[in-house]
């Protein structure tokens, strides 16, 4: 019964594309959902296949019911992306499960469809954009087979239509991802799952945090300087600063106040124009190179050089950014200055008797300060990715017994004990270094590339950058990580020589890799409403208004266009000898007299032989071979010939 | 045949169709209309939601992938077009039937641009017949059961050629209203095989010459077009001598006139059902019939021209004469 009603080979076709559309899913989803949709995936081809355990509607029923419901429960009673895909992935399972009849069959489809975007909100890669073409493809033949209702259909002539509409979508795709005006900002209150497991710096930093990015290869940024790039040991990506701290963390200070004055005073030699695309990293800060000068629109730089947007950011985003590796000293307010040093009251004595070791025979702050470094360089400091575990007072346990740690613990460190020898400190956070990729000419700054260091107000100078790390590891400074060859508990590595023979090609075609990810994600990703409108903008359409008349416009000529081909097509075709015999029948009338529309060949030369009787035997022979052509199909040229041959 | 204004702007145009003379008509961008169907609104509707969910998340390939599945199907509105554009519909003369029977509407579907054509559905009336497969060049017969619902000429509703190919999700179809005729004779008393005996009255006072037996050879004479097949002299024929009937004594006799005054019933209806199937038994008892009408005459004779002349005559009794 339910076999010669559907299709068997669409059944398997739809059975396949759902177990597709499932995988992707695997490691986001809870895996109970994973799970229950296979299950259910598994027995509709039961009772396809073999026509048995066929459920009742009693059954299904209270089952999508309690399924529905285990999903809200599990997923604290939201529809965020989580649960939303878990309930579309049960809801198809569920749809194939009682897919009787046709419309069943395009329920199926059309759910089949919706799921097809959900990994996306999860992830973006080339790789799953790849994988989701194909089922996008798949579905189509789906759809063409359920509607040609016929098994006569070959898979060819199916996968033919699919290929045909789904590359002549292509344009009107691009014109509707081009122009349809993006929305800032989600429509209602942005589900809280989004922004889980986004790994990069936190909005508070305790001496241990950073070690466990150092084992991230993630992309955090990618910039691509506009003319020449500074020298690897200026690259300092600047994040948050952290003025703050209670002796176990420092924690950020966002409500700072906008930097009145422009930096003019800054050497031009060391500016540098540069984009950097930003991968989503749920925080309100950009990273941009030490020291940032201005700010792009709806983005404020702070007093404390810190670019800050107005909300968080939740989508890849490219920004064109100005920065100078050299830029003029600021003031520094009293108020700033007494935030700079505040300790707080359980600071462990022992830091403000090292403050007081290096500030003898000191004349100066600087002199301090590079004692202080030197007291890291020289002492018995291991740089590790993972350190013992600290106590209590993370500084003093840290300083004076484990002495071993990442560069969360010697900036943290270094900077308490500056505040106790009374120069003001703060502690900023961000990348350092970066992968240069030849390819594509940009650097690409991994998450492993995090890093704090620490500035120190000099008078006379300002706020000036000093890098503990670089005292203890200086090759740290110098290249950047190699992820490749991280070992958790080894030596810490770095990408100092490059490698050699396969290894090399191996590196150039992961730099090639990284290039094509890079043009996908500053192209296409990082494709919002800024960007948009930029884009837009540049060739002359401002505003969501033009936006849709514009979309409008080239939609529907595009439609348009279309149609009068078809149109084109659809016009018959007159036969040739036809074509020929009235052009014949044309020419003849402007010279003599012209053929009433109603006339046949017979009356008409007749009447014209009448007129010129020499003519006659030419028109005969004339007529007889346009009736054979015409009616007997034989060759159209004698016909051609005879006209051509006809003298007036 | 140009449009009037109101004709061009008459929605009826979308469902009846205009009515052509021809005896073919192509389908082409005039004669074929294109809409979404109800799955095709879900879709609208899955596609909205789809882009909601694209535009919360800001996602760029759900952009992608939204705007794809709508330029597909938009796109596909024209493999739908395409799949009945350039097919041929002829309108083929249909057999006269009896008021009551069940008769077919007969049309010939023909493809003329060498191209398969997918799930076709023709519908007269509410009764469809589906051509899964149209091959390239073929040509299919299609017979759809009409029920004309009173006698004398009657023209088919319109044949509705529809596609749903190849997303299912719009409908494609073209209405067309034939000049097709089909000539509706009265209903009979009844259908019956066995021939019920004519009236006896009747009978009686037509037969001339009772005496000579039913089925007497009385001669030959020379074959006239309306003499019965079986009564040709085959015999004379493969000899070469020409064509000759047989004639038997009993039918020169037994001339009957079929009167519209002898009728049993009152109504007009019910008398010319009457006179219908006296002229069947008359024509089956291979009787020389004549029929008289208030208003007309047709001499005795028989054969199958003369049935169905006075079968004609019945059908268009008293109607109008244009129809």
């Amino acid at each position: 019964m339910l076999k010669s009603r559907l299709n068997i080979t669409l059944m398997r076709l739809l059975l396949g594309i759902a177990s597709l559309l499932v995988l992707p899913h695997i490691g986001t989803l809870n895996p109970l959902f994973i799970v229950i949709s296979l299950a259910l995936i598994a027995w509709s081809a039961f009772v396809h296949f073999f026509n048995r355990f066929s459920p009742s509607t009693w059954v299904l029923l209270p089952l999508s019911l309690l399924l529905a419901f285990l999903v809200l429960k599990l997923h604290g009673m939201s529809l965020g992306r989580e649960a939303s895909s878990s309930f579309l992935l049960v809801l198809l399972g569920l749809k194939l499960l009682e897919c009787r009849r046709q419309r069943d069959v395009l329920a199926v489809i059309f759910v089949s469809f919706f799921v097809l975007i959900t990994p996306f909100l999860f992830e973006q890669t080339i790789a799953l954009a790849l994988y989701g073409l194909c089922l996008f493809f798949l579905l189509l033949c789906a759809l063409v087979v359920n509607a040609s209702s016929s098994t006569a259909i070959r898979p060819a002539v199916v996968a033919g239509f699919a290929t045909q509409i789904g590359l002549l979508a292509i344009p009107l795709m691009l014109i509707g991802f081009l122009l349809f005006p993006r929305m800032i900002g989600p429509l209602w209150a942005m589900p809280k799952d989004a922004s889980n497991a986004v790994s990069g710096i936190s909005d508070s930093i305790n001496p241990g945090q950073i070690s466990h990015l150092a084992l991230s290869n993630e992309t955090a940024f990618r910039v691509r300087f506009n003319d020449a790039s500074p020298a690897f040991n200026e690259l300092y990506w600047r994040g948050p600063v952290f003025w703050q701290t209670d002796g176990q963390q420092w924690t950020v200070s966002l409500n700072a106040t906008r930097r009145e004055t422009a930096n003019d005073l800054s050497p031009v030699n060391t500016l540098y124009r540069y984009s950097l695309v930003l991968e989503a990293h749920h925080q309100r800060w950009l990273y941009s190179l030490d020291t940032p000068i201005a700010s792009p629109d709806q983005v404020r730089l702070t007093q404390d050089n810190q670019l800050l947007l107005k909300d968080k950011l939740r989508r890849t985003r490219s920004f064109d950014l100005l920065s100078n590796t050299q830029a003029a000293p600021e003031i520094l307010t009293d108020k700033d200055r007494l935030r700079a040093l505040a300790l707080p009251q359980n600071t462990d004595q022992r830091v403000y008797q090292l403050a007081a070791r290096w500030q003898v025979d000191a004349d100066s702050d600087i002199a301090v300060i590079n004692k202080g470094l030197a007291h890291f360089n020289q002492e018995d400091f291991y740089y590790t990715l993972t350190p013992p575990r600290l106590g209590v007072d993370p500084v003093a346990d840290f300083l004076f017994s484990t002495k071993r740690g990442f560069c969360g613990h010697y900036a943290t460190s270094f900077a308490v004990v500056l505040r106790a020898a009374n120069i003001p400190t703060r502690l900023v956070a961000g990348y350092q270094g970066g992968v240069y990729n030849p390819v594509g000419e940009f650097w690409e700054v991994r998450q492993a590339d995090a890093h704090v260091w620490v500035e120190a107000w000099l008078a006379g100078r300002g706020w000036v950058r000093f890098d503990p790390t670089a005292a203890i590891a200086p090759n740290r400074i110098q290249h950047s990580i190699d992820f490749n060859n991280q070992r958790l508990g080894g030596e810490v590595r770095f990408l100092i020589e490059p490698s050699e023979g396969f290894s090399n090609w191996a590196l150039q075609f992961t730099s090639l890799l990284q290039a094509i990810d890079y043009y996908w994600e500053s192209g296409f990703l990082a494709y919002g409403p800024e960007v948009q409108r930029d884009f837009l903008s540049s060739l002359g359409i401002d505003g969501w208004e033009q936006m849709v008349l514009w979309l409008a416009v080239l939609s529907g000529g595009l439609i348009l266009m279309v149609t009068l081909f078809l149109y084109r097509l659809g016009v018959r075709k007159v036969d040739p000898s036809q074509a020929a015999y009235l052009a014949f029948c044309k020419k003849l009338g402007r010279r003599f007299t012209y053929k009433k529309p109603a006339e046949t060949s017979l009356h008409y030369f007749t009447r014209i032989a009448a007129l010129k009787p020499d003519l006659a035997l030419a028109l005969q022979q004339i007529r007889q071979q346009y009736l054979l052509s015409r009616y007997a199909k034989t060759d159209v040229r004698k016909l051609l010939a005879l006209i051509r041959s006809f003298r007036f | 045949m140009p449009q009037t204004l109101a004709e061009r702007f008459s929605l009826k145009r979308f469902k009846q169709g205009s009515p052509t003379q021809k005896s073919f008509v192509v389908l082409n961008l005039r004669r074929v209309y294109i809409l979404p169907n109800r799955a095709g609104l879900t879709l609208a509707a899955v596609i909205v939601f789809m882009l909601v969910a694209s535009i919360n998340y800001s996602n760029s390939m759900g952009f992608v992938f939204t705007f794809l599945l709508a330029s597909a199907t938009q796109v596909s509105t024209f493999f739908s077009f395409r799949n009945l554009s350039g097919i041929e519909v002829h309108g083929l003369k249909c057999a006269p039937c009896f008021l009551g029977q069940n008769t077919s509407a007969s049309f010939i579907v023909k493809e003329t641009e060498g191209r398969d054509r997918w799930g076709i559905v023709a519908t007269i009336d509410g009764q469809q017949l589906s051509i899964a497969h149209l091959k390239p060049h073929q040509s299919y017969p299609i017979n759809l059961p009409v029920l004309p619902s009173q006698r004398g000429w009657y023209s088919p509703n319109t044949l509705t050629l529809s596609s749903v190919f190849p997303f299912a999700v719009f409908r494609a179809w073209s209405p067309l209203l034939f000049a097709q005729k089909l000539l509706v004779y009265p209903r009979p008393l009844s259908f019956n095989q066995t021939i019920p005996s004519l009236p006896a009255a009747l009978t009686n006072s037509s037969i001339t010459s009772p005496s000579t037996g039913a089925d007497d050879f009385s001669g030959f004479k020379t074959y006239q077009p309306g003499d019965p097949y079986r009564q040709i002299n085959w015999k004379a024929w493969a000899a070469e001598k020409g064509l000759f009937s047989k004639q038997f004594s009993s039918q020169q006799s037994a001339q009957v006139w079929l009167d519209w005054h002898a009728c049993s019933s009152a109504n007009t209806e019910a008398k010319l059902s009457e006179l219908c199937q006296w002229a069947l038994t008359a024509e089956k008892a291979q009787l020389r019939y004549g029929l008289r009408l208030p208003s007309k005459l047709i001499p005795p004779a028989n054969g199958d021209a003369h049935l169905q002349h006075c079968l004609q005559t019945l059908a268009l009794f008293n109607l109008p004469a244009d129809a």
